[in-house]
């Protein structure tokens, strides 16, 4: 018979407000197998964990349940309580009386029923419940962090100094992410590259970093500490271990497209290096560029042109036309996810005449203007026709918090990269005129304040708040016509450049890992953690970390923040010398199992392998299912398919179901 | 106040731990308000639901039930969603020819960031629900109501066979079956024989080329005798077969659910024009354009050369009538119907596909079937009967054939098989090459989910 222990929490008045606790606790103490019942203010609190423990020892219990908050929040907290008190932790159920009753509902009396029925429903379900064991698998002790801009940089170096092997993947030709693009960093004005620079050098010099740049993950196959992956080379046509980074091939090629690394603002060869200082120093040859017929293009162009010209100039004969893409696999035991962001599409801000005027910029390309290895050299000019921007305005909030045709969310980056842009401009333009439209100013971080207050008190930029209607030409020069809502006034500005601080996305890409990862995405497409607050760089795949921009906007300092604690979580998951995985899995009654195989067909995982029975009675041979508990996730898809009913899933079994469905449907009506 | 004015609709929502119980978690942290009536059920994930735990809800006592989880290719394990989409597909059109009011089962994506959505769920399912009134009791059809009158059967596309043209294939099927048996390709033909009734034809079992003289064929051969298959293979090894063209689609159903080996089963093919259980053509064979199964090893006597006449299968104008009911109509015809069964199992017991050790009717821990003949257990038993069918049937009609309660089982699979086809291009003969296809899906599938 069981004897289960329900502890009915109040939450301080969370709870207590909606939900008549005394009314629940004693509807529990009255359902069969409970043999107490008990409310306390805050069950998450020692004294609370305290009476529970000692309410198991002292009442002989077989099962808990917890009528509280989520289990997402709290359940591990509980069990782990149960755990000490010597009750199998798979014995402790909660019923969510708070996020789902409580918090949601008006009325005092239907709020109640609604838990009592809740309560009922768990403890049925504990009834049911039986001690489980975790299942033990090895660790394969090796991360991959995918993307190496600074987050993946501080990442990949903080599990390899802790011992651990590290395997980095980056799409693209070099690593440094967006970051290598900037030219100084807010708020202390040090220079991106000359920060960034030694930590990628570092990164490419590490004995335990094995670095694939120019690759993507394609397949991610296996589980928390046994992860399988398939990564694609794809063909650079240059072998890096002959390249010397010599610069001849450049001087050879005679075909010109956008460098993206300068956000198409100034042009590259097919065969190039993003930038000086990139990591590895290996040119790349741009295969939809590139006129030899060899080379197989992503986009299918037919090429008829043999140009052999970097080849020919190619001192060390590093250049091979025929490479092809290449797929490796590696084991892993941890991932750390980051993918960082771009910049909303153009489309998001045609009323401020982006894309076309070649006046109006983005925040990055603004970046690589002012950067010392820009286009420029550092030297601010137009892009329409080089002169020196006399009046640049800088308008804030392009796409971000704007429901409507952008995106709800705060970029959080946006005010504090246009302050420190205004700067800069005044610093290099002294006598030039610079002007930003704000909806408010979020300059919440260390020093962030102070350096707003500089640029407006010190480098005399000019604060406007309000919006911008659109951005015309005029001439040769742009009109700005925006309206001022602290003084009511509409206002037109002149202005040689116009800088868009538009909203922070996630990369475009993102959601197809998202996938191959099998992670939720948020509203905004950025990866989401497993809780917002106290697991802010787990996911719900277990094994896999989140670090940087790919989780949300965030800025250098909480993105080297967070991508050490993604690369901490992983060394934890690495250090360990067999993981713990919950039992939660499909189970066998092989007796009943008909040998249909139809759960092999739907298992996502492999985890269903055959088995050789001999029937007892009749003694014949014959194949059966058994599940690999290594491998099960335990969805119960399988038991879905299972018209035996020979598959079942152990903490959410059907006895448990059907026990609960009579409960839920049954009590306090 | 009366009690139809107090009465609340209690909802059961069976929810998938990653996403949808995330977002309702969501719903609470923004403190969303919503209705009260909804019980949330957390597994996790919505391909764990098979539809007897829906069917478990409404026979406890739900008027309405939820089914939700993540969006199409953000499942947590993969695909469990997608599975989870055909079947509930299937199911919910299955109940809605039962006559359940569509309102009380809603089906509805919710992702963890969706707690507004998640909420509206709730209040629009809830406010469907309390629309729809509590859910009238299984086998309870509402008294005087109406007989469903079905269209006249158009007469058959074909003629009986004439007497000699029978003779002619028994002659060669009694030649091809001893041939078997005298050069040991087979150990046993299982075939038919006159029966003790007058016209009635039975399985026959035949281990030697002496006894093959028992066989003969004729249009009331109606039996499927591919369910003596898998227990044939077992005792004897090697099984010649006699085979129709709709009982070839029960074998290789068996053949792809690993029950026997098509390497030991020699299909003797009969050209057949239909049978004719009462002197009238079987409404399965008024479209039936196979004279001999493709898949057969050999053909006694000959196959008819060119097409041969064909016309609608005559069920299908029975469930179109049946579905331009009101639901609450159709829910007393079948509720009629199912009050009548047995529990008898004939149905299971003559279906090549229910090869069960244990049927999920005799198992009891849990009892998700109630074993009292009544409404509640007629009903989760055809319910359940017709969803594990549901991709598998090869149409045979043998279970509403063998029903003595005479309950229209044909068009209960018919009507899942036409879905099937509708929803996701599968027919019966795919068995050969296609997977099953409730075990498999398409991105792209319809969806009824909101």
């Amino acid at each position: 018979m069981s004897r289960i222990g329900v502890f009915v929490c109040h939450c301080g008045e969370n709870i207590a407000r909606r939900v008549d606790i005394e009314r629940v606790a004693g509807f529990a103490r009255q359902l069969p197998g409970v043999a107490v019942a008990a409310d306390y203010a805050y069950m998450c609190s020692a004294p609370g964990q305290k009476l529970l423990r000692e309410t198991i020892a002292s009442q002989r219990l077989t099962g808990v349940v917890v009528a509280a908050c989520s289990p997402q929040l709290h359940e591990p907290t509980f069990r782990g309580a149960a755990s000490e008190a010597g009750l199998n932790p798979f014995l402790c159920e909660m019923a969510n009386i708070r996020e789902q009753c409580a918090w949601v509902h008006e009325d005092g009396v239907a709020a109640t029923e609604k838990a009592c029925a809740l309560v009922a429903s768990a403890v049925e379900k504990t009834k049911h419940d039986g001690p489980l064991q975790p299942v033990e698998v090895p660790v394969t002790k090796r991360a991959l962090v995918i993307g190496a801009g600074v987050a993946g940089i501080r990442a990949a170096l903080d599990i390899a100094e802790a011992g651990y092997e590290v395997t980095v993947v980056e799409r693209n030709p070099s690593i440094g992410g967006n970051m290598s693009r900037l030219s100084e960093t807010f708020p202390t004005l040090d220079c991106s590259q000359c920060i960034l620079t030694p930590l990628m050098v570092q990164v490419s010099r590490h004995p335990r970093i094995e670095l694939l740049t120019y690759a993507e993950v394609e397949e991610v196959g296996g589980y928390v500490g046994n992860f399988r992956v398939r990564i694609r080379k794809k063909a650079r046509f240059v072998r890096e271990d002959l390249c010397t980074g010599c610069d001849d091939c450049v001087a050879a090629c005679p075909v010109a497209v956008p460098n993206e690394f300068d956000m198409s603002l100034a042009w590259r060869r097919a065969i190039y290096l993003p930038f000086p200082q990139a990591v590895p120093p290996v040119y790349t040859l741009d295969a939809d560029a590139c006129l030899n017929a060899r080379l197989t293009s992503g986009n299918g162009e037919y090429r008829v042109l043999a140009c052999e010209r970097c080849a020919q100039a190619c001192a060390p004969r590093a250049i091979d036309y025929d490479m092809r893409d290449q797929v490796v696999e590696r084991q892993v035991g941890a991932i750390v996810v980051a993918t960082g962001y771009e910049l909303i599409g153009a489309e998001h801000a045609a009323e401020y005449g982006y894309r076309r005027h070649p006046d109006v910029l983005d925040g990055l390309e603004f970046e690589r203007l002012l950067s010392a290895s820009g286009p420029t050299m550092g030297e601010l000019r137009r892009p329409s026709d080089g002169r020196v921007p006399k009046s640049i305005v800088f308008i804030q909030c392009v796409g971000s918090r704007d429901p409507r045709f952008g995106v709800p969310y705060c970029s959080r980056i946006c005010c504090m990269y246009t302050a420190k842009h205004a700067l800069l401009y005044r610093h290099k333009v002294p006598d030039g005129r610079a002007t930003v439209f704000y909806i408010d100013i979020r300059a919440a971080g260390k020093g962030y304040e102070e350096f707003v207050a500089r640029v407006m008190e010190e480098e005399h930029v000019v604060y406007v708040r309000g919006r911008v209607s659109r951005v015309v030409r005029d001439g040769d020069r742009l009109r700005v016509h925006g309206v001022d809502t602290l003084s009511g006034q509409a206002l037109q500005v002149e202005a040689d450049m116009v800088v868009l601080a538009t909203a922070v996305v996630p990369q475009q890409r993102q959601g197809e890992l998202a996938r191959k990862l099998r992670l939720p995405t948020d509203s905004g497409g950025f990866l989401q953690e497993a809780h917002p607050k106290l697991r802010p760089v787990e996911t719900l795949a277990a094994g896999v970390f989140l670090a940087g921009a790919a989780q949300g906007p965030k800025d250098i300092p909480d993105t080297v923040a967070q991508a050490s604690a993604a690369g901490g979580k992983a060394v934890d998951l690495l250090s360990q010398p067999r993981f713990l995985r919950e039992p939660t899995v499909a189970r066998v009654d092989q007796l009943s199992c008909t040998g249909c195989f139809d759960c092999e067909r739907v298992c996502a995982y492999g985890a269903i392998e055959r088995r050789e029975l001999h029937t007892p009675g009749d003694g014949r041979l014959r194949f059966v299912a058994e599940v690999n508990e290594a491998l099960c996730e335990g969805c119960g898809v399988c038991a879905a398919a299972c018209r035996a009913r020979a598959l079942d899933v152990l903490g959410f079994a059907d006895a448990q179901l059907f026990a609960q469905l009579g409960a839920v449907v049954g009590a306090a009506r | 106040m009366s009690a139809v004015a107090d009465w609340q609709p209690r909802l059961v929502a069976l929810v998938c731990n990653w996403c949808t119980y995330a977002g309702a978690d969501m719903a609470g942290m923004a403190r969303r308000t919503q209705a009260p009536n909804v019980r949330v059920v957390r597994l996790l994930c919505s391909g764990r639901i098979d539809p007897l735990i829906i069917v478990t809800a409404f026979e406890q006592g739900a008027d309405g039930v939820i089914v939700s989880g993540c969006h199409p290719g953000d499942c947590h394990y993969v695909q469990g969603n997608l599975l989870a989409r055909r079947r509930l597909t299937i199911f919910s059109e299955l109940m809605d020819f039962l006559g359940l009011d569509r309102r009380r089962l809603q089906l509805a994506w919710v992702s963890a960031s969706e707690g507004v959505k998640w909420s509206q769920v709730v209040d629009e399912a809830t406010a469907a629900v309390r629309e729809a009134g509590p859910l009238r009791g299984f086998g309870r059809p509402a008294a005087g109501a109406p007989p469903v009158r079905f269209p006249e059967r158009p007469s058959a596309p074909r003629p009986a066979p004439a007497p000699g043209e029978n003779e002619a294939t028994a002659t060669a099927l009694r030649e091809r079956a001893a041939s078997l048996l005298g050069g040991g390709e087979v150990a046993v033909v299982a075939g038919y024989a006159a029966g003790s009734l007058p016209g009635q034809m039975v399985p026959t079992f035949v281990s030697d080329a002496a006894g093959t003289e028992v066989l003969d064929w004729n249009e009331r051969c109606l039996a499927n005798l591919s369910v003596y298959l898998p227990e044939l293979l077992r005792r004897d090894g090697r099984v010649g077969m006699v085979v129709k063209s709709c009982d070839a689609k029960a074998v290789l159903g068996l053949v792809r659910e690993h029950q026997i080996d098509r390497d030991r089963v020699v299909l003797i093919g009969v050209p057949c024009t239909g049978v004719r259980p009462d002197g009238r053509l079987a409404a399965k064979c008024y479209p039936c354009a196979e004279a001999v199964s493709p898949i057969a090893d050999m053909t006694a006597g000959t196959a008819p050369a060119g097409p041969r006449a064909v016309a609608p299968d005559p069920r299908d104008a029975e469930i179109a009538a049946l579905a331009a009911l009101p639901a609450d109509q159709r829910w007393d015809f079948w509720q009629g119907q199912l009050g009548r069964c047995l529990r008898c199992y004939a149905c299971r017991a003559v279906c090549p596909l229910c090869y069960c050790e244990t049927c999920v009717t005799d198992r009891n821990r849990p009892q998700w079937i109630p074993v009292s003949i009544d409404g509640a257990g007629n009903t989760a038993w055809n319910v359940a009967r017709a969803m594990h069918l549901a991709g598998r049937c090869g149409d045979c009609d043998e279970c509403a054939r063998a029903c003595p309660a005479d309950i229209r089982l044909d068009l209960v699979n018919r009507r899942v098989a036409s879905v099937l086809e509708a929803r996701f291009d599968y027919r019966p003969e795919r068995a050969a090459t296609a997977p099953p296809p409730l075990l498999t899906f398409l991105p792209t599938d319809p969806d009824g989910f909101r």
